[in-house]
This record gives structure tokens, C-alpha cells and sequence, in this order.
């Protein structure tokens, strides 16, 4: 068969042998599950906690991501799973211009119930019940809904059990939901399911960097598990003490996608959403 | 090398999505995060899970040609992804090569021969088969061949490279023609021109690996370069991970310019200037490194030594003080010291330069104050300098030139208008024709070209293009309707780049030779044809025959004739893993230095220049003869050249590889130049048009976008979504002073014409400027880049999406304002010295 690719034999990696695939969380709903025999004794009952921490040091606002992400998932024009923000400050000749990739936050919710706003607001949650499997055997039970937080912290939408009515996409205080018009709502056929951004879920299952992340040429985007302490984002957090760097902290969500700083642009380049409107999740170079 | 041994990922990535089991290893610990990610090499379906197939090929949205995975799905391809195993893209991909995918399924897309039945621009066209169309070819191409005439057929390519090239230049040798158009003078030929006066070669690299110092004048690298990805990521990361500053000289805040260090705005035209006043700090401070200093000639003396050499380079950059730099550039003096001292003391440099500099009036010697820059710092093929690009030497099946095999004198621009063409001038191919003082042809066909739309004064083009009575039959080969195309007699549907096979070779980052293929993801849609495929066939048409039978042979042939490649495991290897390098390859530095061998028969030293050369490989009759006449004195001399006396040592040192007959030595004192009349030295020379602007005029620049090419990416969705108008850059006072404000419809205008935008009043751009972009305003790019679907049906498919288009704006064309005028050196496209005058409309 031309070019199938079943073994290359190089790849640019510096770091040595790596554990691809021990442990992706993967739902019992997924497509495939994965058997991951471990030792008895150290299996535990702990899922991952996937979160995304961007450089702004490092984004270049080349937009790979952008559009890695519509050709991923088939987004419809019009809407976005990801945007780069840009803005222009300062007065020639000492003029400033940044980057701010934003996407769903995967919030982990307030502290009380630990729901994310999204959620909470979706009239189909709670839902079935459902079982995770962690990597390492273990089960945990859950509830699932036309949005719902999976236990690995992933907050997803199950077409199937959506009624259309945009709920989630109002109650989301970071306005990056919309209408699929390529899916129906499974519950009422006649109306568009909502979309977002789900990680890539499936390659993250599969041990494979979500598709922003794997093109992004300054590593800006890194993925991984927080609950691991030897992971590259949980070292990030510690390191740049990112617990605090996340988008609206005010609003009590809990995000987990965190942002290196040190210049404190954040605040600056941010453009919130208007309530009501979705125009700042439109990703438009001036 | 190490780092880049084999890793067992892959083995696992390839087993089948049911057999995913892999053990964790008792030894570890089995906490929920203890999974390492793997960046690529696998896709799956987000909607069923299903893992997607994949197969290595290479990108073609512009030069730079990543090499990458393709993943298909049930026949359609979905998406695709920078190759990991590849030392250029290091695994990933821009947001063009993301987009590849809309080059395949756009709705505007030809998928059919279409032969012209009204008249040329009414857009009434009948669909006809490939055996009527080759035949049709071939009955025009057969009698010029036949009468002796080859060179009355033209072809003109855009974008070719690789074999791609090869295919296409091996037809044309067999059938006869030389008269073969470039696209290059609208690109960067300036910067290659005043490279190989000096080094003899051309295509710098900039070693970011391994750099601690960046100065870039004019290049949008994190934008768009002709090696983005592999570069750009490089260099972002050296910044951030090893803390390498970058300064940038543009007159836009580009995303490059906003990312640097700093961003240092400078008046259009004055790079150079700049750069001969960096000189002259480094020479006066004493800050230069003499190491590199014997191999430059900086005075007609080839012998002088490193003293005369430092007191003559003082004298030549005396006048181009940072004072003086300031006035004119408006960089600031202590900025120009700032940065010549940090440039000069930094253990390497690189000196970074592209359209910005070279894209004016004497680019050619700007690219050449730049090279000097280098030079006297040694940072030119050292690690971490400014170094000579490294591709890969593919071997390639070739057929034998016909007997009769000439070209037409219409490349290379009026007579007068530029002294070394080397590069040819591309866009003044369209007015010589029409003038007809170098003949002209009766068919002429281009590929992967848009010239009624890229070149300057696009708009004359069009109409060369349009008038049956200027040349008589045009063909095209186009994946889409446009600007050109609406003008042929024949359209052949082209594959796009996704379609076909190639073997590929662009420069590498890391000095390291990598070589790539480009292999089908899917069967072309349609009737789609590779030209590769097309050539052989009309060889046999009209009557000869091509020593490869299509172009999957062609590369196979390669594959297996090409070495290293073949070695391990040639056509097959290449088409399971898409990538290979030589793993012993340290990465090629410091050319210049290979000691030489000069005891060979016929080889003599040339006392004058410190020349070796082969007297009998010159064709001279005898040794004495060659003594009298000298190297220099001998036509064809420097094909002979052995090498340079470097200081009593045989060196290879620079070559002279080009047009340009040279010692090899860097000529930085230049008799090439001086004999023509230009300057002999690097040196700053006034834009003509721009000492002779009224105060109320302004320079109007161009620029590319992230995510866009010139003109072959208008129709994909994904980008046109991002980016589909091109407002004005306007400084805010600029704008006030014409009472201009953010968003006012504004009239640019010239003697050419006259053009209507938005304003986009910033603070991102030097004073008396307005850039704008030049990808937009098409008159057809189908309903994406255009708003409305071709004029004619294609035959491709609808795209339910197209409902959800949002943007109502195309933008505007500049140029229709730009004239088509060339840097008298180089013959390039002066881009960036077009006077206008801005009003609010």
C-alpha cells in the first residue's frame, strides 16, 4: 500500500523512550477502550485532570491553531473551538502588539458544588449515569448530561441528549460555545446541537497532543495532566504560579487552562465578551 | 546523532486502534498522570473515534514545503499535521499547510479541460476531453518544433521546485525550448543577486539553534518566510528557552516586529544605510573579528592585508555615521550603537534580511552591506551566524536535449533596465512581449502562476493577456478559475499539491540535508491531471519520448539513483516514512575552509587574483596562453576555478558558483559592479523617486499576512475567514494631517490609478507610510476569496458550508497602483518605493 505509515523511523523528540499511552483517561462511553494492565497493588483510584497552559511569551499569532482545530473537528465558518486575540497598545515609536489564544477553560466550577457554570445551566444535566475509568483500573462514577465535566476535568457535550436551547452558550461567562449547524441536537432534531472545544478527546485517548498543540510552532500550547507532579503543566504551574493566571478568576469558575505572563498582558489583551453576543471569539487578523 | 535516534512511539502509534494495549510496567508508578503525550503521527475521527490513515507527504502552500502527515478518512482527506520524524519542521505545520485540505475541496475548483468557445474574458468555455486537449496542444507545439522554432513555445511557472521543476525543465529540453519564465524578480531576486556577487551562491540561513544574537531587517518571519516553519519556530523558542534577543527593523509592527526584543521602526528604503552605520561603529570601536577578514576583498588589490583591508573598509563607511544614519532612517543614533555593539560582541550573530531590504531601488547592494555586516563580525557559515542554506542533491532520470534547442530573450526585462538579471524579471515578461522587440511567442503557457494578478501593474497584464493579436494561443494549468486563467484558450485541470507525487529538497534549519517526498493522499478529483503525468504523453504527441513514463516513475527513478536515499531503502523507505537524512551528517558550517588539492593536471595559479584554476578544463589551448590571458582574462575561466591562496593555503573559499566571474574571494570590492557603473562598495544610494516626493505624498509598502500566500490561498475557507480585507496602515498623525480617521474610506492614488480602502489608523506604523496587503481584491477566487462563484461551472462539488460564510469584504489590490519597475542591479520588483498620494474618500 503506498505510504501507509506504520513505523518511522525518526522523530525529533530529545527526551529518551517515552511511555506513549500508559494511561490516557479515557470514558467507558469512549470509542476504545483502553486495557492498561497495571500491578494491583498500585492501582488507585485517581483520574487525570487535563488543563492546557499557554506561553504568551512564546505565541507568535501565526494561527496554526486556529485552524488546526477547524480542519480537527469540521467547525462550521462562523464559529471557532479556538481564537488568537490581538491587540495593539503604546504610541509610535513605543507601540506594543500581543497574543491571547483562548478556548474553553475546562473549569473545574465553583467551590461549593464544583459544577461549572455551563453545566450547571444545562437543563439535561444530570443526566445518565456513567463510569470512568482511570488509568490505572480504578472506576469512578458520574453523571453525565448534554454538558457535563468528566472526571479527567474534560467538559463535554453529548449531541445525543442536547435539546438546542443555548443555555450553556449564555451561561458561559467566557463565550466560547456556539451552534454546530452540521449537528443536531439529538433531542430535538429541528435545533442545532451547541460545540466547543472538547480537547480533542479522541487523540487525547489515544496518547496524541490535542491538534492545537501539536502545531504550535513557539510550544506556546502545552498540554497535560496536573495531577501528575512530575507532568510539564503541573511543573509550569508551581514554576510560574499560574493558579491565579487564568481568564475572569472573579467569576469563580475555577479554569484550567493557565496563562505564563510575566509581561501581565492578560488583563490587557483580553476582550470579554459582550453578554449576549459571540463577537469576540471571532478570530479576525486587522 | 543522538537526538535523533529512533524512538519506539511510532510502533506503537502504529498498531491498529484495537490493539492499544501497552503495558505501563510494574516498575512505574501507576498515578493517573504518569502518561507522556506524543506530539503527531496519529489522527483520529472526533465523531467516531476511528483512527484515520495516515501517510507522510510534503506541503506546497508556499516554498517552504513541510514535510507532513496526511490523514485520511473513508477517502476524503481530513486533516493535516507537520511530519515528527523531520528535522526541518520538527513536527509541525502554519496555519496555510493547515488549511491544505480547502485547496482540495473548494467548490470554484476546474476539475475538467476546458477549451474557450466565445471570446477570451467573456468566460464561455466547453468542456472537452484529455485526448482532445493534448491533441490540441500538440497541434500547436508539433510545427514550431517541426520548423525549427522551439523557442516560439514559453512556459512560465510560479511556483515550481523539485521535481516538479525537473519534470517540467526535462519536457522542455526534449522538445527544444529554452524560453522559460520565472516568477523570482516579484520574490527576493535582489537579495540573491548581491549574494552571489559575493559568495557565490545564494539562500542564507540563519542558524537559530545555535545563534545568540538576532537582527533582522524586513523579514515578517513569524508571519510568512520562504522557510517559515522550520526557522520561525526556531527562533521563537531560542528567545524564549536561551533568552537570544531579537531586534527588528521594519516600518510595520508586524507580529515579527512585535515579538522581538524590540522593534525599531525604520523609513522605507534605508536598511542598508543603517547597516553601513553599524559597520562603521564596529570598525571605529574596534569591535570587528579579523578572522574572516582574508577571505574579503574590500579594494581592487587582492593582496592587500588585514590592515589596508580594516583602514579601507574605515574609509569606505566614514560618511555613513549613526548621526547621519538617524537623519535619514529615522533609527536613532544611539539605537544604531546600541545595537551594532551587541551584534559585533555577541559570541555568534545572525544578520537577518529579506523583502523589507532588498525590494527597493539598489536592493542588490543593501543585501550586500548586509553580507559585509557578517563578514567583519565572522559570523558567515559559522554556527550560529548568517549561513549557506543546506538542501538535498536528489539524482534525477533526464532525457537528452532536442538537437535544436534555443530561447527567446524576453526574461530578463527591457534593454538597460537591469545589469545582472541572474534571476531573471519576471514581471516585465507580459510588457516585452507586447513591445516584441525579442520576438514573441505563439503559445505561451503557464502553471502555478497568476501573472495578470502578482505582478505590478496587474491590470496591463490583463489586457497583454487578452489581445489574440499579442500571442496567439494561451494555455493554462490552474486548480481554479482567476485574474489569468479568464484570459486562456485551454485550461488543463491541475492536481493540487495533495494529488501527486514529488521528490522534494528545500534548505534545512540545521544545516543538516533533508530529503522528502510528496506522495498522494487522495486520487485527484475530477479529471484532474499531474503535470508530470501530462508531459510524457504529449512527448509521445508530438512525437518523442521522455526517459520516465509518468511522474510516480520519475521520482521512483530518483529514489533509486540518489545516494543515501537509495541506501536506505529508496523508493519504498521514502514512501513509508516520507523523510531521510544522512544520521552521520554534523550539519554543514564553514564551506570556505576545505583545503583544496591543487596538484591536479592543468591547475596554475593566477598571481593576479590568487586564483587555482584549470586551464584545460577552461578550453584554453595552452598553459602559456592561459598564464597571458589570466583567469580573469579567460572566458569561462571560473567554471575552471580550483580554489583560492588563502594566505599560502589552497581553500576552497567562495566559489564563484553564478553569473558573476569572480577570485574566490568575497568581493565586497566588486569589479562586477564598477564595470557596469555601480558602486564598486557596499553603499547607500537615495530611492530617486522618493528625494523627488511633494510633502503630501506618502511610500506605499506591501506585506503578507500569517495566514495567506501571495495568491493561492484566497479560496480557502479557512484562511479568507481570518483574513479577507486589507485596509490602509496609516500612522496616526499621518492620518490626522489628511484628517483621516479609523475606519474612513479612503482613495490611494497614483499616475497609475487609483485604489479604495479603510483606514487603519495605528501607532503600528512609521510616519509618511500606508502598507497594505497584497493578497485580495481578486476579480475571481470563487465564492470564498471572491464573494461569488466563478463564472464558469468547474465541476466540483458544493460545500454545505458555504451558507455559513460571514464576511462580505474581499479587499483591494494594490497592485493595480504598483508600477512594474525593477532595481536596476538586480532587476526586482520595487515592492516597497511606490509614491502615492491618500485622501479620505
Amino acid at each position: 500500500m503506498d505510504g501507509s505509515m506504520e513505523s518511522p523511523k525518526r522523530t525529533k523528540t530529545k527526551i529518551g523512550r517515552r511511555d506513549v499511552l500508559k494511561g490516557a483517561g479515557m470514558a467507558v462511553a469512549g470509542a476504545a477502550a483502553l486495557a492498561t494492565p497495571v500491578s494491583e497493588a498500585e492501582a488507585a483510584k485517581k483520574a487525570p485532570r487535563w488543563v492546557m497552559v499557554m506561553d504568551l511569551r512564546k505565541c507568535i499569532g501565526c494561527r496554526a491553531c486556529t485552524v488546526a482545530c477547524k480542519a480537527e473537528n469540521d467547525v462550521s465558518l462562523g464559529r471557532f473551538r479556538t481564537v488568537v486575540q490581538e491587540k495593539t497598545t503604546g504610541t509610535f515609536p513605543n507601540t506594543k502588539k500581543g497574543f491571547l489564544p483562548i478556548m474553553c477553560n475546562h473549569c473545574e466550577g465553583n467551590k461549593k458544588d464544583k459544577v461549572p457554570p455551563c453545566v450547571k445551566v444545562c437543563p439535561e444535566y444530570p443526566g445518565p449515569r456513567k463510569v470512568f475509568k482511570t488509568p490505572d483500573g480504578g472506576k469512578i462514577r458520574y453523571r453525565g448530561g448534554a454538558t457535563y465535566k468528566r472526571p479527567d476535568g474534560l467538559v463535554l457535550i453529548d449531541s445525543e441528549l442536547c435539546i438546542g436551547c443555548g443555555k450553556c452558550i449564555d451561561g458561559c461567562p467566557y463565550g466560547v460555545r456556539s451552534f454546530n449547524p452540521f449537528v443536531k441536537a439529538g433531542k430535538k432534531p429541528e435545533k442545532m446541537a451547541a460545540d466547543k472545544c472538547d480537547m480533542c478527546k479522541e487523540r487525547v485517548a489515544n496518547g496524541i497532543d490535542p491538534s492545537c498543540v501539536n502545531t504550535c510552532q513557539g510550544r506556546a500550547r502545552i498540554f497535560g495532566d496536573l495531577n501528575d507532579p512530575n507532568s510539564e503543566v503541573a511543573k509550569l504551574v508551581k514554576e510560574h504560579d499560574l493558579a491565579k493566571n487564568v481568564l475572569l478568576p472573579e467569576e469563580g469558575t475555577d479554569p484550567h487552562v493557565f496563562y505564563i505572563d510575566p509581561d501581565n498582558m492578560l488583563k490587557d489583551l483580553y476582550t470579554k465578551r459582550e453578554k449576549g453576543k459571540l463577537d469576540h471569539y471571532v478570530d479576525l487578523i486587522p | 546523532m543522538e537526538k535523533l535516534n529512533r524512538r519506539n512511539f511510532m510502533t506503537l502509534a502504529g498498531a491498529s486502534g484495537a490493539a492499544l494495549a501497552v503495558g505501563v510496567g510494574k516498575s512505574k508508578k501507576a498515578l493517573a498522570g504518569s502518561v507522556k503525550f506524543e506530539n503527531g503521527g496519529r489522527d483520529f475521527s472526533p465523531v467516531t473515534g476511528k483512527e484515520r490513515k495516515a501517510i507522510p507527504t510534503a506541503c506546497w502552500q508556499c516554498v517552504t514545503r513541510d514535510s507532513m502527515i496526511g490523514y485520511v478518512e473513508d477517502g476524503r482527506l481530513k486533516k493535516l499535521e507537520g511530519h515528527p520524524g523531520s528535522i526541518r519542521t520538527l513536527g509541525k505545520l502554519c496555519a496555510k499547510g493547515q488549511a491544505g485540505v480547502n485547496q482540495v475541496y473548494f467548490p470554484d475548483r476546474i476539475l475538467h479541460p476546458l477549451k474557450r468557445v466565445g471570446k477570451r474574458g467573456e468566460h464561455k468555455w466547453k468542456r472537452i476531453s484529455w485526448d482532445e486537449a493534448l491533441d490540441l496542444v500538440a497541434s500547436k507545439l508539433k510545427p514550431l518544433r517541426d520548423a525549427g522554432t522551439p523557442e516560439l513555445f514559453m512556459y512560465q511557472y510560479g511556483r515550481h521546485k523539485a521535481s516538479q521543476a525537473a519534470t517540467m525543465y526535462d519536457f522542455m529540453a526534449a522538445y527544444g525550448t529554452k524560453t522559460i519564465g520565472n516568477h523570482t524578480s516579484v520574490c527576493e531576486a535582489a537579495k540573491w543577486v548581491g549574494q552571489e556577487s559575493l559568495w557565490g551562491g545564494m539562500y542564507d540561513n540563519w542558524d537559530y539553534d545555535k545563534t545568540d544574537y538576532v537582527v533582522n531587517f524586513g523579514s515578517n518571519q513569524f508571519e510568512t518566510h520562504t522557510n517559515h516553519i522550520p526557522t520561525s519556530q526556531r527562533l521563537i523558542r531560542a528567545m524564549i528557552d536561551r533568552g537570544v534577543p531579537l531586534y527588528t527593523f521594519d516600518v510595520r509592527l508586524s507580529n515579527t516586529a512585535a515579538k522581538s526584543t524590540e522593534w525599531i521602526p525604520i523609513n522605507p528604503g534605508h536598511d542598508g544605510l543603517v547597516m553601513l552605520a553599524m559597520i562603521n561603529v564596529i570598525m571605529n570601536e574596534g569591535l570587528f573579528r579579523k578572522d574572516h577578514f582574508k577571505f574579503m576583498r574590500v579594494t581592487p588589490d587582492y593582496h592587500a592585508t588585514t590592515d589596508q583591508k580594516i583602514a579601507a573598509i574605515k574609509k569606505e563607511v566614514a560618511k555613513f555615521t549613526p548621526a547621519f544614519a538617524e537623519k535619514r532612517s529615522g533609527v536613532p543614533a544611539s539605537k544604531i550603537k546600541e545595537i551594532a555593539r551587541g551584534f559585533a560582541k555577541a559570541k555568534s550573530a545572525c544578520l537577518v534580511t529579506y523583502r523589507g531590504t532588498v525590494m527597493h531601488y539598489h536592493g542588490a547592494d543593501q543585501e550586500r552591506a548586509a553580507m559585509l555586516l557578517a563578514a567583519i563580525t565572522n559570523n558567515l557559515d559559522t554556527p550560529g551566524g548568517r549561513v549557506m542554506g543546506v538542501g538535498a542533491g536528489w539524482k534525477a532520470p533526464s532525457t537528452p536535449a532536442a538537437k535544436v534547442h534555443k530561447g527567446l530573450h524576453v526574461k530578463d526585462g527591457f534593454k538597460g533596465e537591469a545589469v545582472f538579471p541572474t534571476h531573471h524579471v519576471s514581471h516585465q515578461v507580459g510588457p516585452v512581449i507586447k513591445d516584441g522587440f525579442a520576438g514573441r511567442p505563439k503559445v505561451y503557457w503557464w502553471s502555478c502562476y497568476n501573472p495578470a494578478f502578482i505582478n505590478g501593474d496587474n491590470n496591463e497584464w490583463a489586457s497583454i493577456l487578452k489581445d489574440e493579436s499579442i500571442i496567439p494561443f494561451l494555455i493554462t494549468s490552474t486548480i481554479t478559475y482567476d485574474e489569468s486563467s479568464q484570459y486562456a484558450d485551454l485550461i488543463l485541470p491541475d492536481v493540487t499539491y495533495l494529488e501527486r507525487w514529488d521528490w522534494e529538497d528545500m534548505v534545512s534549519a540545521n544545516q543538516i540535508a533533508e530529503f522528502y517526498i510528496r506522495q498522494p493522499l487522495i486520487k485527484p478529483l475530477g479529471e484532474a491531471r499531474c503535470q508530470g503525468d501530462v508531459w510524457p504523453d504529449l512527448a509521445k504527441r508530438i512525437g518523442f519520448e521522455l526517459a520516465w513514463k509518468d511522474k510516480k516513475d520519475f521520482v521512483r527513478q530518483s529514489c533509486e539513483m540518489t545516494p543515501g536515499v537509495k541506501e536506505a531503502g529508496g523508493f519504498d523507505y521514502m514512501m513509508k516514512e516520507g523523510v531521510w537524512h544522512d544520521p552521520n551528517d554534523k550539519g554543514n558550517y564553514g564551506f570556505y575552509a576545505k583545503k583544496v588539492d591543487v596538484s591536479g593536471d592543468g591547475v596554475i595559479l593566477d598571481k593576479k587574483t590568487g586564483v587555482y584554476w584549470n586551464w584545460k578544463k577552461a578550453g584554453v589551448k595552452s598553459e602559456a596562453a592561459a598564464k597571458k590571458a589570466g583567469y580573469l582574462g579567460t572566458k569561462g575561466a571560473k567554471k575552471a576555478y580550483v580554489a583560492q591562496n588563502i594566505e599560502g593555503t589552497p581553500l576552497s573559499a567562495y566559489a564563484p558558483n553564478t553569473k558573476f566571474t569572480k577570485s574566490g574571494l568575497l568581493d565586497f570590492y566588486s569589479d562586477n559592479f564598477k564595470d557596469k557603473g555601480l558602486p564598486a562598495f557596499p553603499t547607500y544610494t537615495p530611492t530617486p523617486e522618493h528625494e523627488a516626493m511633494a510633502k503630501d505624498e506618502l511610500i506605499m509598502t506591501t506585506y503578507k499576512v500569517a495566514v495567506h500566500s501571495h495568491s493561492r490561498t484566497t479560496h480557502c475557507k479557512w484562511l479568507t475567514e481570518i483574513k479577507h480585507d486589507n485596509p490602509g496602515w496609516i500612522n496616526s498623525k499621518t492620518a490626522a494631517e489628511r484628517g483621516i480617521k479609523d475606519g474612513d474610506t479612503i482613495k490611494v492614488h497614483n499616475k497609475l490609478g487609483a485604489i479604495t480602502t479603510t483606514a487603519y489608523v495605528t501607532e503600528g506604523i512609521v510616519p509618511g507610510v500606508i502598507a497594505i496587503s497584497h493578497h485580495f481584491g481578486r476579480q475571481h477566487s470563487g465564492i470564498y476569496g471572491s464573494g461569488k462563484n466563478n463564472p464558469i461551472n468547474g465541476g466540483a462539488s458544493s460545500d454545505p458550508d458555504a451558507k455559513n460564510m460571514t464576511w462580505k469584504k474581499h479587499g483591494v489590490h494594490p497592485n493595480a497602483i504598483i508600477p512594474n519597475s525593477s532595481d536596476p542591479i538586480s532587476g526586482t520588483q520595487r515592492w516597497m518605493d511606490t509614491v502615492v498620494r491618500v485622501a479620505k474618500a
